[in-house]
């Protein structure tokens, strides 16, 4: 984010004022860099302190905890690696858009100060790991001794004096053949190691001089400093450092952009390679014996698949969906937009009492009540003909439930469009003769259209993508949406053909994202009138 | 249209928009409300468009009592200050939707709405929306949205506010011709006097949600009733100066530590029977810069107005005068002059009840 | 006198007004009356009642109002419920996690990734930023059992796992994110879908800030890094203060998508209590659904919900909204 600097570096000599005055600043940039840096190591340590202190803390107070919590380790370990690559972006903020400023006309000085405050930023970084033993200092589990593969087995090739792997009685030169039974590889010994708990214990079995012999040996913490890793990471924060100095500011944030939506991409590239493929490994589409290639398009046969009674036709699907989430925009809109406008523009007694409520619903969970409304719609499913179409397992008691957990937002979303329309326009409607309703039809409707596009195109993708609710009050295919539709192609006896799954996905998807694209702009203007009545 | 309002009170919360105004706007007549910003002029007139619920008084068209008529059953025409088009409609429509609120048949709606927008003379505009238009435009097609229904009574509030002040001014003229060719009964809400005098057969000038004074426009600027009225109407403003009105013989004198000046008899004697002690307002185009006048002063600032400079003369540290001088006499501050006071139209008030001493 | 007349019958008129005015207000209003009755408040009610009975696929009946006029202690077992969900031994993890869950997810994602999103979006080329948030709403948009899927596919053991893969190629030992990791990837996966929301209402309010105020800043000649620490954030308070509070509630009780990913993990690692209602009471896949021990669950939802909600409504200066209309008749 600091690098968003944009200002081309301007090329014209300096006059020796400028010069003195950039001069002055040399001390002032060092000590930003340090007062930076101890925030920045401040904020992230504290992070850690959190896990590393009050963890145990918690663990120790089982009775109100209960008795098996644990802290996440990989957590804190993920924290403190990230500190030492945040370092050159410290460094970076610190001095931020000035020393970038100096870049421009002084390269040797902007260096200079770009590689103090790394430096500085990452001893006390690393000082910081240290104090807390994260990072590179983290314990590890260790045997104490050094191994190698060789023919004959894995080799013993030294043991810590004292160690734990000596005072269970392995000798340089040992060879060991297996752990516990299983015959083991440096590789395999390797892992077992870095998985296994402190204090436990692992059995070797262990030959020597032709005699094999169990050897349990306890794991131990053991703090291995690399200066590899250390040194490694400094230079890179350095070069990082300078790199960003003479970034082009205009590229920086595609690039992190780019670098935030890895996993998306990563996902949704696999998405789409499986779509194509009979089976993937991690990104690559693989045939039956496990080669690279097995290109098909026999998942997309769910295209031309003729409906079955427990299986509808994906077309018969696809327009529930198409009606479920069309229905749902329609009366959304129609319920919000009356009841935003009666709010707005009516005075009428309870009119305060009501507007709280919506407040309230508007930020009430509304998935609290699922249980409840599992009764609700049973119950009015009971009743004659109304039941039929609003009851247990309909399209339109989904839909009414769907709405209503949209209303809500709907409702303080249109409340303050209407607030925005001018009282005039409306009065003047009133004057030319027209009623309420019409003024509301005919003149305030018309002048909220962006607000209507912007919450029907809302409506319409969430109730596109409606799961939970069609889950939870359907049974069967009848009134399925894709999204239930496709859980149901997972959650079948029959092994389930996960990349078809991924086709049907893929298919569900499509529509929604055209349309978010060109509806994107409607959806921004969401703002305009709905929370903005608030500030 | 005979408009009627009695003790007609606006309430919000306790705000008090409008305070208990009475008065009677015959049929035909074109009457405008005068009185600065925030004094309940807007709230008047929406409580006769039937927008605003009155809190207590009656409105009676004719005789009959109007109060809970809904707007659309009152057939009045409005033109808002910002003329409140509806933009997604063309001005063809906006013009034609009162009528189609009113189920007219289509060609007869046509057909009026042609009529209409001839006479307002935006008869090739029909097509284009209200965001094609420039303000004077809008303006007109919101007049003639207002004319079509042929209304009892039209509404304005601040129509020409927007405009510049050429348009303004030709405006003014027609809007006035239109009103008296149609012979509708027009109320017609403006903060500025000249507006006001100009256009209108009578002014009702508020302040503070209360009527002041309801009269033509020369009785408000020749005879105004409070002190109030004389020092709002009228540009420059008049001037006022603490004085006590003598006799000597049958001549009145109005004196003070600057100045003492004869008045004419009547006057000083209406003055004079109220006990002498009374604020004397004299306008400053009664005001003249001579060799011959009686009171001398100092001047203080010059404004410049372009056909006059504007005077501010000390005549000690009490008095002071807003004079009118010729620019060509090179006036500046510091100058001394002497003032001829024509004392022909002046007033007196009373000050403690602010009221004329001279009119009632 | 004939106004005294006429304004007793004025009177008598203004009654008749005013309630027609009242049936119009009440006439918008009802559809969405309808709604807020049906689906809120009778449920709010229902659960409160449905937790002090023992409910269960063993003793069903959708008979609410025969179950409560009985008295039939088969079915109302008064409070036990509760006394049982305090006693819970996974109780107090539950409540744990799912602050963990909240908070991480919130502070990290939701409001955090929001933002960013719609600030570097804001500050790349017009159609690259509409389509990049294009693609940000996939998640949204992306049917959850397909989402979950991928992210699956993502954590998977060899050789289907990408991220396996990835350790494979660099010489690493493959991992087990299932067991270890399984926080950071629901945090994450939840987190990218939460990012969208606050993507969009923080555009939208960037994208209001009146050109003027840029342009301003602009030619006062500061950097990127300055405008939106003095111009964008100051004004971004109030979406802030929305979007914090909104996703708050809505991470309280979204668990669809742990409920897919790990169904709260083994001996609940990574169950929240939302998700422990939906086990209890609608998760057919435990055989014997407890209504009534899930409702007592929920109904700590509720209560939370309503005094988070009570909260928020503070925050918004409710009383700033309730301006009085500036018309007064039909
Ligand atoms: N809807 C309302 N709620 C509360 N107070 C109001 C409302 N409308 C007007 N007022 C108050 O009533 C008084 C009169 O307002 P009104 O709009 O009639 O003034 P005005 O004479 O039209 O002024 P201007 O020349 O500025 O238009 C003002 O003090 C105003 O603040
Ligand atoms: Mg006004």
């Amino acid at each position: 984010m600091a690098t968003f600097t944009s200002s081309a570096p301007t090329q014209r000599p300096l006059t020796s004022q400028e010069y003195r005055y950039r001069q002055a600043e040399t001390g002032e940039l060092v000590g930003q860099a340090i007062f930076t840096a101890l925030v920045v190591v401040l904020f992230f340590e504290l992070g850690v302190v959190l896990f590393k202190v009050l963890g145990p803390l918690i663990q120790s107070s089982p009775r109100f905890w209960g008795s098996d919590l644990k802290v996440d380790e990989t957590l804190t370990r993920a924290l403190a690696n990230a500190l030492t690559l945040l370092a050159p972006f410290a460094a970076y903020v610190t001095c931020g858009a000035r020393l970038r400023e100096l870049a421009a006309f002084d390269r040797r000085r902007a260096v200079r100060v770009a590689l103090a405050a790394t430096i500085i930023v990452y001893v006390l970084v690393t000082m910081g790991q240290y104090v807390f033993q994260v990072g590179p200092f983290a314990e590890k589990p260790s045997l104490e001794m050094s191994f190698r593969q060789t023919d004959e087995g894995v080799l013993v090739t030294g043991v810590v004096p004292g160690g734990t792997a000596d005072r269970a009685g392995i000798k340089a030169g040992d060879l060991i053949v297996a752990i516990g039974r299983a015959p083991t590889t440096a590789d395999e010994l390797k892992e077992k190691i870095a998985l296994a708990k402190f204090e436990s214990k692992i059995g070797l079995r262990v030959s020597r001089d032709g005699q094999e012999e169990l050897m349990p040996v306890e794991v131990v913490p053991v703090m291995e400093i690399g200066l590899a890793p250390l040194v490694g990471g400094l230079i890179l924060a350095l070069i990082l450092a300078v790199i960003a100095l003479f970034w082009p500011g205009g590229l920086t944030p595609y690039v992190l952009m780019v670098v935030i939506m890895i996993p998306l991409l990563v996902g949704y590239l696999w998405l789409i390679v499986a779509t194509f493929s009979y089976r993937t490994e991690g990104l690559l589409p693989v045939d039956a014996s496990g080669n690279f290639g097995g290109f098909t398009l026999r998942n997309w046969e769910f295209l031309t698949r003729p409906g079955t009674s427990s299986y509808p036709s994906i077309w018969r699907i696809t327009l529930n969906t198409l009606v479920i989430a069309s229905l749902m925009a329609i009366i959304v809109l129609t319920v919000s937009s009356m009841a935003g406008y009666a709010l707005s523009r009516m005075n009428f007694p309870g009119r305060r009492a009501f507007l709280s409520l919506t407040l309230i619903l508007h930020g009430f969970p509304a998935v609290t009540l699922l249980i409840a409304i599992f009764f609700i719609l049973r119950n009015i499913g009971k009743v004659p003909v109304l039941g039929d179409y609003f009851g247990f397992n309909t399209r339109g008691g989904i839909a009414l439930v769907m709405v209503a957990f949209e209303m809500p937002l709907g409702v303080w979303l249109m409340k303050g469009f209407f607030d925005n329309i001018p009282w005039d326009m409306e009065r003047s409607a009133l004057i030319d003769g027209a009623s309420r309703w019409r003024t509301f039809w005919e003149i305030l409707l018309p002048q909220i259209r962006p607000g209507i596009l912007a919450l029907g195109t809302f409506a319409f993708i969430s109730g596109w993508g409606a799961y939970l609710i069609p889950q939870t009050y359907s049974v069967g295919t009848r009134t399925a949406t894709l999204a239930v539709y496709i859980t149901q192609l997972t959650g079948d006896t029959a092994p389930v053909n996960w990349n078809e799954v991924a086709a049907v996905g893929l298919y569900q998807m499509i529509p929604v994202f055209i349309i978010f694209i060109f509806a994107q702009e409607y959806l921004l203007n969401i703002y305009a009138g709905g929370t903005k009545g608030t500030s | 249209m005979k408009i009627v309002l009695e003790n007609l009170t606006k309430k919000f919360g306790t705000v008090v928009g409008v305070d208990d105004i009475s008065l009677t706007i015959e049929d035909g007549e074109f009457v405008a409300f005068l009185g600065p910003s925030g004094c309940g002029k807007t709230t008047t007139l929406l409580m006769i468009a039937g927008i605003y619920r009155p809190t207590a008084g009656i409105i009676r068209f004719d005789d009959r009592v109007i109060n809970q008529v809904p707007p659309r059953d009152r057939n009045i025409g409005m033109v808002f200050q910002s003329y409140a088009l509806y933009p997604h409609m063309t001005v063809f429509g906006n013009i034609a939707y009162p009528l189609k609120l009113k189920k007219v048949p289509k060609e007869e709606q046509a057909e009026r709405v042609r009529e209409v927008a001839a006479k307002m003379g935006i008869a090739n505009l029909l097509d284009r929306r209200p965001a094609q238009l420039s303000g004077g435009q809008q303006q007109r097609v919101a007049l003639g949205r207002a004319l079509v229904k042929q209304p009892d009574v039209l509404l304005f509030d601040e129509p020409l506010s927007n405009l510049d002040a050429r348009l303004r001014l030709s405006m003014r003229g027609e809007i006035r011709h239109l009103q008296k060719e149609l012979g509708i009964t027009a109320v017609y809400v403006t903060h500025d006097q000249v507006e006001a005098m100009t256009m209108a057969d009578r002014i009702a000038v508020m302040n503070l949600g209360k009527l002041q004074a309801f009269d033509t426009p020369d009785d408000l600027y020749d005879r105004p009733k409070t002190l109030f009225i004389a020092g709002f109407v009228g540009n420059p403003p008049m001037n006022f100066l603490e004085v006590e009105v003598q006799r000597e013989g049958d001549t009145f004198y109005a004196v003070n530590s600057a100045l003492r000046v004869p008045v004419p008899a009547e006057r000083g004697e209406a003055a004079a029977r109220h006990g002498g002690q009374v604020i004397m307002g004299i306008r400053p185009e009664d005001i003249t810069i001579s060799e011959t006048g009686t009171v001398r002063g100092e001047v203080f600032v010059v404004e410049p107005l372009g056909r006059d400079d504007l005077l501010d003369v000390h005549l000690d540290a009490a008095n002071r005068l807003s004079v009118l001088a010729d620019p060509a006499v090179h006036l500046r501050a510091g100058d001394t002059v002497t003032l001829a006071l024509d004392t022909r139209k002046v007033q007196f008030f009373d000050p403690q009840t602010e009221l004329s001493l001279l009119w009632r | 006198m004939a106004s005294a007349a006429s304004s007793a019958s004025a009177i008598a008129r203004s009654r008749s007004q005013a309630m027609r005015a009242r049936l119009t207000a009440y006439g918008f209003l009802a559809p969405a009356g309808f709604l807020v009755l049906v689906f809120f408040f009778i449920p709010m009610l229902l659960i409160l009642f449905l937790s002090i009975t023992n409910l269960a696929t063993t003793n069903f009946t959708t008979d609410v109002w025969r179950m409560a006029t009985s008295r039939d202690p088969k079915y109302i077992v008064g409070l036990d419920n509760f006394e049982r969900m305090f006693a819970d031994e996974f109780a107090p993890k539950i409540l744990f996690n799912t602050l963990f869950y909240v908070l991480a997810t919130l502070l990290l994602f939701n409001v955090g990734l929001g933002l960013v999103i719609a600030l570097l979006t804001a500050h790349v080329d017009r159609r690259a930023g509409f389509l990049f948030r294009a693609l940000w709403i996939l998640p949204r948009i992306t049917s959850p059992a397909v989402y979950i899927l991928m992210w699956k596919r993502i954590v998977a053991a060899s050789p289907f796992g990408i991220l396996n893969q990835f350790n494979e190629l660099l010489g690493r030992p493959e991992a087990n994110y299932f067991q270890g990791e399984a926080w950071v990837f629901i945090v994450m996966l939840n987190g990218f879908i939460g990012a969208s929301f606050g993507m969009i209402i923080f555009t939208s309010a960037i994208e209001s800030i009146p050109k003027d105020l840029m342009n301003a800043s602009l030619v006062d000649g500061s950097t990127i890094m300055q405008r939106v620490r003095y111009v964008i954030l100051p004004l971004l308070r109030w979406p802030l203060l929305f979007v914090t509070t909104y996703q708050t509630l809505s991470l309280l009780t979204s668990f669809e998508y742990i409920l897919l990913f790990n169904s709260g993990g083994p001996a609940s690692q990574t169950e929240v209590w939302s998700l422990a209602a939906y086990n209890r009471a609608l998760n057919t896949y435990f055989a014997n659904a407890q209504w009534g021990y899930g409702s007592a669950f929920a109904v700590v939802l509720v209560i939370i919900g309503v005094v988070m909600a009570t909260v928020y409504m503070r925050v918004f200066r409710f009383n700033e909204l309730v301006a009085e209309p500036k018309i007064e008749v039909l």
